[in-house]
């Protein structure tokens, strides 16, 4: 077997043995400490591997290496591919996920060192459990397998979110997690079946249909909306925040929630056929862009913060591949991936150091946690486009990409959006980091070594990545060049613009008359509109639709069955008297029916 | 033989009258015999009428079948007033149940 294959093969394995053998063997589980390590390493020969497959693609990008098996036969040949597929997209994608997870399970070491072992190990089971899964999604030959990768991400961040179950408020978060995604994950299941009816596979490559790959993209589409959070199914994102917070950076910040943009990217052949599709891909991520910025602006824990930029950020990569941007789309997707991350984590060891998500606990933090700040704002300037941080270059790459589809309006809402990426992150870090120690600031306790190594492995690419723009547009078959032009100054304008606004704002208590402008806003935020509007339109028109099928099942279904039956007893009973049990009667009937027939022999 | 077909429909309707008139089960049975003795008739008079021995051979065998039918009969009367104590047709309406 090919060396890189079966690389591929021990980064999708090793995670998934460790996960069976963590479940199957209690005993091992409840040690805690030693499970974890054992996962730990996992991942970390994941890693090396992934690293390994990337190293391969950086220098020959356009090999394709499949190892698949077939699955579901159907009148001689198969309908599905099982197996991994090896490109360029998978191979940079499997490397992100490897890398965050890996970090993303050292740092849990220390977070959740007060956990119990048995706890502990159960948590680390689940990693283990993400790590196959989310590989499994990434290596996928075609949508069927992705879509099992894709149910179980999705199970697994159900485990993860409810975590502290004793909690209520984290089960009812992993709850709705889970129905929301589920109930778009319908079109998924939609699309595949579509798929499979018109093509006979489950390929993104088959030739559709004249005017089928609108219907399939709208499909998918439904799904990416759930999975990566997009407005107006955006609302279990926040919630998510129930978890624990290295689960908030690797499933919901890193890499699952951009399993719907790594899904657009793997359907592109799907994709690029729907231009209707597309043209809402780009509106509606633009408009969730700036819906969650907006809250952003005004949400007081940290953690909800970075939530709320997630699905604004995630918002950037939708509008950017419907603006038909491959590249920027899932450019940004890896950028994000690190420096969210790595924002996640550094809130993480804060959260670890005051024991609390308020903000308003925080504050004066970089006297007691001074590589922690540097981490944060590293990655805040890199989230709001400072040039030369990662988040600059994709950002840049997705706003070139929507001025040229010609789409003014999903232009500028992405640019007032850069503008209040910058704002909030500047509120967070002032309001965190800087300004007058609260009670629990003064007690802070800087993190570990656990906690600070993957803090310093994720500042490299957050910092770094952008530089490498042009070695990964290799990757996926694009050749890119980074150059200036005017959408790329007026966006470093508005970034430092919005930087400055908040430090005024926040840093210096100037111009305090904008903040009680933000009040309407953050009654919509607190006040779950949007759930309101969820809740509503399922007590109304779900409850409704519910009543009138039970009206029709009750009395037309139902009533045409009783009505049948009350017939036949009714005309039972009637039939019944004639049957006397008197022998001479039915002597009657037979001779009279004998007369009966002569007669009408006689007659012809 | 017109007069022989008179005579035996004549006869089958007197049977049928019986049949369906008489209470008794012994009625009953008599009025059986009455048609069966109809379609004797028929038969004899036929075979007359045709010449050869094949219509009176056929009513010979009637006969010898009408008197297995009446020991059937007569013991199905005997058990009946055994099992119920009386024979009247009309009240052994068991079958209804």
């Amino acid at each position: 077997m090919n060396p890189l294959i079966s690389a591929a093969l021990v980064a999708l394995g090793l995670p998934a043995a460790l996960a069976l053998l963590l479940a199957v063997v209690p005993k091992l589980r409840r040690t805690g400490k030693p499970a974890a390590l054992l996962s730990i390493l996992g991942s970390l020969l994941a890693l090396s591997a992934a690293g390994w497959l990337a190293a391969t693609w950086l220098h020959d990008p356009k090999q394709v290496l499949d190892l698949t098996t077939s699955w579901l036969p159907q009148s001689g040949k198969s309908m599905s591919q099982v197996g991994v597929h090896l490109d360029g997209i998978s191979v940079s994608m499997l490397l992100v996920v490897a890398i965050v997870a890996s970090c993303v399970q050292l740092f849990s070491l220390g977070y959740l060192s007060d956990e119990p072992a048995p706890a502990l190990g159960r948590y680390y089971a689940y990693q283990s459990l993400f790590l196959f899964s989310m590989n499994l999604l990434v290596l996928a030959p075609d949508l069927m397998q992705l879509f099992l990768g894709w149910e179980l991400v999705g199970a697994t961040s159900y485990l993860l979110i409810g975590f502290w179950f004793t909690r209520p408020a984290a089960g009812k978060a992993a709850l709705k997690a889970f129905v929301v995604t589920k109930f778009a994950d319908s079109g998924l299941i939609l699309a595949l079946i579509t798929l499979v009816a018109w093509t006979g596979s489950f390929s993104w490559n088959a030739t559709l249909p004249a005017g089928g790959a609108e219907w399939l993209a709208l499909f998918l589409f439904i799904a990416v909306m759930g999975k990566s959070a997009q407005f107006p199914l955006h609302i279990w994102l926040p919630d998510a925040m129930q978890g624990p917070t290295p689960v908030s950076a690797l499933l919901h910040a890193a890499t699952m929630v951009a399993a719907g943009v790594y899904l657009i990217v793997r359907a592109d052949p799907i994709f690029a056929a729907a231009p209707h599709v597309r043209l809402f891909m780009t509106d509606l991520g633009a408009i969730t862009a700036l819906f969650a910025a907006l809250i952003a602006m005004v949400q007081t824990d940290i953690k909800k913060v970075l939530a709320y930029s997630t699905c604004s950020q995630l918002g950037y990569m939708i509008s950017g591949l419907g603006a038909g941007s491959l590249m920027g789309g899932y450019f940004h997707l890896t950028t994000h991936a690190f420096f969210k991350a790595l924002l996640f984590l550094a809130a993480g060891a804060v959260i670890h150091a005051v024991h609390s998500n308020e903000l308003s606990d925080m504050g004066g933090l970089w006297r007691k946690l001074k590589f922690t700040t540097v981490a944060f704002v590293i990655g805040s300037l890199s989230l709001a486009g400072l040039p030369g941080l990662s988040g600059f270059y994709s950002k840049d790459l997705i706003l070139e990409a929507v001025h040229e589809s010609g789409n003014p309006l999903a232009l500028g809402l992405l640019m007032a959006t850069a503008g209040l990426t910058a704002f909030y992150m500047t509120r967070t870090v002032v309001k965190a980091f800087f300004g007058k120690p609260s009670h629990a600031a003064e007690h802070a306790h800087g993190p570990g070594p656990s906690m600070t190594i993957p803090l310093l492995i994720l500042l490299v690419p957050a910092i770094g990545l952008g530089w490498l723009a042009g070695p990964m547009s290799k990757l996926y078959g694009r050749s890119y060049a980074f150059h200036l032009d005017t959408i790329g100054m007026v966006t470093i304008a508005l970034g430092l613009g919005g930087i400055a606004l908040g430090w005024l704002i926040y840093g210096m208590g100037l111009l305090q008359a904008l903040p009680r402008a933000f009040a309407p806003i953050a009654r919509i935020a607190n006040g779950s509109t949007v759930d309101d509007l969820w809740a509503l339109s399922y007590s109304k028109l779900g409850m409704g639709l519910a009543r009138a099928i039970a009206w029709f099942d009750r009395y037309i279904i139902d009533g045409l069955m009783n009505f049948l039956g009350w017939l036949f007893m009714w005309s039972g009973q009637r039939v019944r008297t004639l049957q006397t049990g008197n022998v001479q009667d039915y002597l009657y009937a037979v001779f009279g029916a004998a007369a009966l027939i002569a007669l009408w022999g006689g007659w012809r | 033989m017109t007069a022989i077909l008179l005579i035996s429909s004549a006869l089958f309707c007197a049977g049928v009258y019986g049949l369906l008139s008489q209470r008794h089960a012994v009625g009953v049975l008599i009025a059986i015999e009455l048609m069966i003795n109809a379609a004797n008739l028929l038969l004899v008079g036929f075979g007359w009428r045709t010449g050869g021995a094949f219509g009176q051979s056929f009513a010979l065998f009637t006969m010898a079948i009408a008197v297995a039918e009446v020991v059937v009969g007569l013991a199905l009367i005997l058990l009946m007033y055994r099992s119920r104590g009386d024979v009247q047709v009309d009240q052994a309406t068991e079958l209804a149940q």
